[in-house]
């Protein structure tokens, strides 16, 4: 009798005390041994090469994951959904040469830029409404789009790579809109804590992974299923032809293979930042230090003077490694 | 106790989850030929222990023995992996494969060995002839997808049996069975056990079927033995919810609960054809039959699916519910009966799953500062035990998920909550818990659909009851006081 009354009583929340939230060490549990990895790589590769632990090589490490950690970015938003995105690296090749292209053509460099972001939108666009609305695999219309991307990247200039003919560009890389920070910093760090923030604290954010759990209890629970995914499409795309203007801005040449490594650098930067595949999981400062940890790899991989052809053969192993160490400690939990 | 009719022997078996422990120190022995109930609350450690004994999950401490045998050793592990077989409740044959195919499938130890469809179909002939030989006929060459659910069971226990099983776990095998089914069911169980000296141990929460097949019982609470192995015979139905420690039935009663002051202009009123069913603020209205009719309306209902002829109409205008979205934004809730597929958001937190229809229906743009607060209150009003807010739907009992999946609801004031058997596979006290919630928020003035199999519970807390014939025709609408279990059962063709 006791018991139905009990529970006939309590109809509103009483004011007991809330739980507390976890250790914020307990949220970024994987974050964290990422960042302790990447410093005991950096240790390690400073023990034999000084010059390793420099500024001026850290300043050079920061250059080179930059455009990753953006691409690393987007792709985390669609990873989280349950979808995939392969056609990040070709939207970065072409991004490049329509840019470039523009520049040439007498745009200015903001209205080249607008051009190239434009290539991103329109790809995000088409990869999401073919996801969504013709119901295709992610893996399927992204691997289409890959291949006519790719293919207009040789196509809009013949083949020929691109210079950037205005001198003023550069400042969109290595200006500085802060003083004392470079604008690629300041761009990394910014978009890492926003989309973070998203992720944790914006409904939108938890309904990725609503999505990425189950779509179908997502869209019973009148969660706009389609629309939020469409949209980690385009911001993927998007973020992937920013990576690109940046990329440009610095290196100030633009080639038709500029991004051909970049697709698969940016899914493993992903997956060593702890998201799962199968979606409904991952976090914007996993995917930053899996792309940093990439990127400190080739570095140390270059100043060590092994042959840049097995780059590849230490990122995957590491990738291995972090994957592993993941799933061990979630089979303890 | 080990004696050579002792199939399985656990001792002083623990398991704990995180902080969570799940059992502490129990015992369970299995004698061959024998069918065990295993009973308990939920979270009391069930499906814990069963995992433990087919080695799917690692026991922290204790002891399990098969015949005899340490299963920590090789080659107790490797007897113990034939022995003891699963019949599952989600069902674990592959269902592009063909019945031989599957029968078969163990038998090839080698992926390099030639396969013999011939042999395979003789094999599988072999195994079903003995469990029902018209099936064993039929369905050999069917593919698993095509058969009903009950047949699939059949074709488990051959393929557990012809691999060379003497131990079945049935974890709620008749959940989703018509009643003629269960009973066939029940018959080879018994045939298996006093003919071929099978042990089979049974979980259920049907009272009147435990009677009916088991001959002794486990009692499970909290982790740890409340009753090890006694004969049903000598527990009357009140021992068994005491060991359980749960309230009775009889101790709750049916509580008075004042007729919805209905009119025919307020709440839902959903028609096809001539059919028209009102469902008023404050009303609980069943729905009883087959899935062939209860699920079109309901599809209708949460905006799930268009064109099944149903239409709605909300205070005498009428609604198009084009998609889930609108249907929550009309503040119609849903509890999905597939709790895994279509409900449990898996990789989210425990507060996520509690709060996303509130954030859906009050269209929340920040994850807000007393979300914290509000999710509390749902777990303590709910009774639930979780060891944290953060934690993963896993970490909770079965029951106790479902409880979460109704949390949703429960401070959004819905204008209609549609529950699809909210109470399958949940132990005694879990349900009245579940009870008492619909008389609240039908109290608070929330129109309430349930489609449910247990007609008892139908009986209990409907005003109204619409019955279902098994091609999904609506046979009749029954109304408080002429509701009861025959005559649902007449209406449905279906006995609970």
């Amino acid at each position: 009798m006791s018991k139905q009354a009990d529970a006939l009583r309590v109809t509103v929340p009483t004011g007991a005390a809330p739980a507390r939230h976890p250790r914020l060490l307990t949220t970024y549990r994987t974050e964290a041994a990422i960042l302790l990895a990447i410093v005991l790589l950096e240790l390690g590769v400073g023990a034999m090469i000084p010059q390793a632990l420099s500024r001026g090589n850290f300043a050079d490490v920061a250059q080179a994951a930059a455009p990753l950690i953006i691409m690393a970015v987007g792709q985390l938003l669609v990873v989280i959904t349950g979808g995939i995105d392969l056609s990040v690296g070709s939207v970065f090749s072409l991004t490049g040469m329509v840019t470039a292209l523009a520049m040439a053509y007498g745009f200015g460099g903001v209205g080249s830029t607008i051009c190239g972001l434009g290539v991103g939108l329109a790809v995000g666009t088409i990869n999401g409404l073919l996801v969504t609305f013709a119901d295709l695999a992610p893996f399927v219309v992204t691997l289409i789009t890959y291949a006519a991307a790719g293919s207009l990247a040789f196509i809009v200039t013949a083949g020929h790579s691109m210079p950037v003919p205005d001198q003023n560009y550069y400042l969109l890389n290595s200006g500085m809109l802060i003083p004392g920070v470079v604008n690629f910093v300041l761009y990394c760090v910014v978009l890492t804590i926003v989309v973070e923030l998203v992720l944790r604290k914006v409904v939108a954010g938890r309904w990725l992974y609503a999505i990425g759990s189950s779509s179908e209890a997502s869209r019973l629970l009148g969660i706009p299923v389609r629309a939020t995914r469409l949209s980690t499409y385009v911001l993927c795309s998007l973020l992937a032809s920013f990576a690109s203007v940046l990329s440009l801005s610095y290196i100030s040449n633009a080639e038709a293979t500029a991004g051909s490594n970049l697709m698969l650098q940016a899914i493993a930067a992903v997956v060593i930042g702890g998201a799962s595949l199968f979606g409904g999981t991952g976090s914007a400062i996993g995917a930053v230090l899996g792309a940093l940890m990439i990127t400190v790899i080739q570095n140390g991989v270059n100043l060590i003077g092994i042959n840049s052809f097995w780059q590849g053969s230490v990122t995957g192993v590491v990738i291995l490694v972090a994957v592993l160490i993941d799933r061990v400690g979630k089979a303890r939990r | 106790m080990a004696d050579a009719a002792t199939l399985l022997h656990a001792e002083g078996v623990h398991k704990s989850y995180g902080a969570t422990q799940v059992l502490r120190g129990v015992q369970f022995v299995l004698g061959a030929g024998e069918i065990h109930a295993l009973l308990g609350g939920n979270g009391a450690g069930k499906s814990t222990l069963l995992k433990i004994a087919t080695g799917s999950v690692r026991r922290d401490a204790g002891r399990l023995l098969y015949r005899g045998h340490d299963t920590d050793t090789a080659e107790g592990a490797a007897a113990r992996d034939r022995g003891i077989a699963v019949v599952h409740q989600e069902m674990a044959l592959l269902p592009d494969l063909s019945v031989a195919e599957n029968i078969h499938l163990p038998h090839q130890r080698r992926g390099a060995a030639p396969f013999r469809s011939r042999e395979a179909a003789r094999l599988a002939t072999a195994a079903l002839a003995p469990i029902d030989a018209s099936f064993a006929q039929r369905a050999v060459h069917q593919k698993v997808a095509a058969l009903t659910l009950h047949e699939r069971q059949l074709v488990e226990i051959a393929r557990a049996l012809s691999a060379g099983a003497d131990v079945l776990l049935l974890d709620e095998p008749t959940a989703n069975l018509t009643a003629a089914e269960t009973e066939r069911l029940f018959a080879l169980l018994r045939r298996l056990a006093t003919e071929r000296g099978i042990a089979i141990v049974f979980v259920s929460h049907r009272m009147r079927e435990i009677r009916q097949i088991a001959s002794v019982c486990t009692i499970l609470r909290d982790g740890v033995n409340a009753v090890s192995r006694m004969p049903l015979d000598s527990l009357s139905d009140a021992d068994i919810v005491a060991a359980m420690g749960q309230a009775t039935a009889a101790d709750t009663g049916v509580a008075a609960r004042p007729a919805a002051a209905a009119s025919a202009t307020t709440g839902y009123v959903v028609r096809r054809n001539d059919n028209a069913l009102a469902i008023p603020p404050g009303g609980i209205i069943g729905l009883a039959g087959a899935p062939a009719g209860p699920e079109p309306l309901i599809e209708t209902l949460i905006g799930a699916r268009a064109h099944t002829g149903w239409q709605v109409s909300r205070d005498g205008t009428p609604l198009a519910l084009r998609s889930p979205r609108v249907a929550v934004r009309q503040g119609i809730g849903f509890v999905s009966g597939d709790r895994s597929g279509k409900g449990l958001l898996a990789t989210l937190p425990i507060i996520d799953n509690m709060l996303a229809a509130a954030r859906v229906r009050q269209g929340r743009v920040a994850v807000r500062g007393d979300e914290v607060r509000e999710a509390t209150g749902l777990l303590q009003t709910l009774r639930i035990k979780a060891a944290s807010l953060w934690g993963l739907p896993a970490t909770l009992s079965g029951g106790t998920q479902q409880k979460l999946l109704i949390a949703r609801w429960l401070n959004l004031k819905p204008s209609l909550l549609v529950l699809e058997e909210p109470t399958r596979g949940v132990d005694i006290g879990t349900k009245r818990d579940l009870y008492d919630l619909m008389r609240l928020l039908a109290a608070a003035g929330t129109a309430i659909l349930w489609w449910s199999t247990e007609y008892g519970e139908l009986v209990e807390l409907c005003d109204a009851v619409l019955a279902f014939d098994s091609d999904g025709r609506p046979t009749d609408l029954l109304r408080r006081p002429d509701i009861d279990e025959t005559r649902l059962a007449l209406a449905t063709g279906m006995v609970a």
